[in-house]
């Protein structure tokens, strides 16, 4: 007992520095979410006002398709990049290397690219694709209502799965060669082997790489933000580039916290519910 | 169950050649066991008959049927792996089970079959359980199990004892050679432990530095190695060799001493020889040639002694009790029956009789 005292008086200087840092962010937001802009009382009033403006259910689903569209793609496509890094094949390194390359660009960077490359009239992509005559005419891409959030969720995608292919394909290459040899002994094909071989060994992995590429969607805003600032029409709403406009473009601070607030709590949920369903497993060999 | 041939199989790494055209026969339900040093070929080799390295030149043929073409699954072959191999995600069962899953074999045949192994090998209370919740035996276990399962035509087991401690590897060793009683499948079974070797093989390939150096039985290797390599390798501790030449049909060591070797040597006046004689063969004897003793290693049931006899370091085991001291002169003779000739040049046996 003595001894345990003894630790907490160690760490103590550490946790109240990790502390402040924390926990006062967190109940500033929440002290916001119930003032007015001078700084005034007022209860519950900013959570009624945000919750009865009309972008915030147009945000939420918005979040809802753009955090689904996006993980399950990432998910998708990085394992199977991960997958095809692993083979055999000439030039493996270099190829390896430039999948990274969409994961270094800085966000900033990327999206002001795309936003270029899908222009309607100069983009390349549109070139692309009228040159040939594969369409009659350009796409607006950024501008029509039914394109634009699934290019938002393709460019999301771009951005990220190299970074779920990278840590799978260390997962991969941690699995012993023998693994492989015994499947093989014991008639697995290619596909046999990803399914009972690759994929459980790196099961713990993409549970926790899951998880963080849902934080990171469900706080995204540099893609969006830099190329529709959630428009046309708030077709690229999502919630935290709502709470952004709300404090700094309409500069309803107190309203905005109290978005936070509310986001913040449903985040925290949503990543409970993910935990206690798919990342503790007891039986998980290790 | 299937004769096994292997007929001048080649192994290269870009240009560097690891086996240099080997020939083994094995024939219906024998178990043979690849002896040599480390990095000698011999894992290659059994990665070459299991389909997981290629055959750069020669041939494999299992029960009459050339495999060199063909992917492992269709050679009816099944592996044990030092490592055992064990899939970690999976239960004994389903690790036990997963080659006939793969094959689509129905559930119930699949459980019949496992269980029934298992019950074999005294697996039948761990069968929910992951590899990691075994012991080293265990896991060594499963993964015969796993490989008994399928009833295949050759099972092939790379070192598999390697990782037990002394004691369970000696019972795990029987267990493998009841297995083979029972089962009668051929088996290849490499291991550089030369007592594994000698207790389990029906036939012994000796093999050193990518060539097999000599083929037979163990008692075979024992009493009449074929070289000089096969005279060190077989026999703990190794075979005795002493440097000299025949002079006036005796043995004359680099140092003088001359010691009888038996008549037909006479032929060989003159040649550059070495003699090799096995421990248990020298004898205490006051008669005998002068040598010195140089340590003692009392076991209980027999006496270990390192001495210096002819300007060699020699080994000599003693059944009976003797008491001896670093540094004090002993006299020794060599069983004449059971004294080997080398040619110094070539390595290879010098026939001292027609029988041995
Ligand atoms: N992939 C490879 N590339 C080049 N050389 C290799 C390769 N694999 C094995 N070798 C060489 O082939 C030779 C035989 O190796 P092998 O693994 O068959 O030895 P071993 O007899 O099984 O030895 P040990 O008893 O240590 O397991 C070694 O000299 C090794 O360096
Ligand atoms: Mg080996």
């Amino acid at each position: 007992m003595q001894k345990q005292s003894t630790g907490y008086l160690f760490i103590l200087p550490a946790l109240m520095v990790l502390g402040m840092l924390i926990a006062y962010p967190v109940a500033y937001t929440g002290l916001l979410s119930v003032t007015d802009n001078a700084g005034n009382f007022v209860g519950l009033e900013n959570f009624r006002r945000v919750l009865a403006a009309r972008a915030t259910p147009i945000a939420f689903w918005n979040t809802l398709w753009w955090v689904l569209g996006s993980i399950i793609f990432q998910v998708l496509f990085g394992v199977m990049a991960a997958i095809l890094l692993n083979q055999n094949f000439r030039g493996r390194a270099i190829v390896r290397s430039v999948t990274l390359v969409p994961w270094v660009v800085p966000g900033i960077v990327a999206a002001t690219t795309w936003a270029w490359m899908l222009h309607t009239e100069f983009g390349i992509i549109n070139y692309m694709l009228t040159a040939p005559g594969l369409i009659d005419k350009p796409i607006g891409w950024l501008t029509n209502g039914n394109t634009v959030m699934p290019v938002m969720i393709a460019i999301n995608i771009w951005k990220m799965f190299p970074f779920v292919a990278i840590m799978v394909l260390a997962g991969l290459q941690s699995i012993p060669n023998d693994l492989y040899e015994a499947a093989r002994i014991d008639g697995a094909s290619f596909w046999e082997e990803v399914w009972y071989v690759m994929l459980p060994q790196v099961r713990s992995v993409i549970v926790a790489i899951t998880l963080l590429l849902v934080i990171w969607a469900l706080n995204h805003i540099t893609i969006i933000y830099a190329i529709t600032r959630g428009g046309p029409a708030n077709k690229t709403l999502i919630t935290p580039i709502q709470i952004f406009r709300t404090a700094f473009d309409g500069m309803q601070f107190g309203q905005a916290a109290a978005l936070s607030v509310m986001f913040f709590g449903v985040a925290i949920v949503i990543v409970f519910i993910y935990i206690r369903t798919l990342a503790s497993n007891p039986e998980e060999a290790r | 169950m299937a004769p096994l041939t292997i007929n001048d199989v080649r192994k290269s790494y870009g240009a560097l050649e690891v086996l240099h055209g080997v020939n083994i026969d094995i024939t219906d339900g024998e178990f043979v066991v690849l002896v040599g040093p480390s990095g000698c070929g011999k894992s290659t080799l059994l990665r070459m008959l299991a389909g997981l390295e290629d055959i750069s030149a020669g041939e494999v043929s299992i029960g009459g049927r050339v495999v060199n073409a063909l992917q492992p699954k269709e050679r009816d072959i099944a592996m044990v792996f030092q490592s055992y191999a064990l899939y970690p995600h999976m239960t004994v069962k389903q690790n036990m089970g997963f080659s006939l899953k793969l094959a689509r074999a129905p559930k119930q045949d699949v459980r019949d079959r496992v269980l029934d192994v298992a019950k074999t090998l005294n697996l039948e209370d761990y069968l929910q359980r992951y590899p990691r919740q075994l012991s080293g035996g265990q896991r060594q276990r499963v993964a015969m199990g796993r490989a008994m399962v399928r009833n295949p035509e050759v099972f092939l087991f790379d070192e598999p004892l390697s990782n037990l401690d002394a004691k369970l590897r000696v019972k795990m060793r029987s267990e493998i050679k009841q297995n083979h009683h029972r089962l009668k499948t051929t088996t290849v079974y490499v291991t550089h432990d030369q007592v594994e070797a000698m207790t389990m093989a029906d036939k012994i390939v000796v093999m050193n530095a990518g060539r097999v150096e000599q083929v037979g039985s163990p008692l075979e290797l024992y009493d009449r190695p074929a070289n000089i390599f096969v005279a060190g390798f077989i026999g703990s501790p190794a075979m005795n060799l002493i440097a000299g030449r025949i002079v006036d049909g005796h043995f004359l060591g680099s140092d003088g001493t001359c010691m009888a070797v038996p008549a037909p040597a006479a032929r060989l006046e003159g040649q550059e020889v070495k003699l090799g004689i096995r421990p248990e063969h020298l004898v205490i004897d006051p008669q005998g040639h002068p040598a010195e003793v140089l340590t003692v290693e009392p076991t209980g049931s027999e006496t270990l002694v390192l001495m210096q006899l002819a300007g060699h370091e020699i080994v000599g085991v003693f059944r009976e009790r003797i008491t001896l001291a670093p540094g004090k002169p002993l006299s020794l003779s060599l069983m004449p029956d059971h004294i080997h000739l080398f040619d110094t040049q070539t390595g290879l046996r010098i026939p001292l009789s027609p029988e041995n």
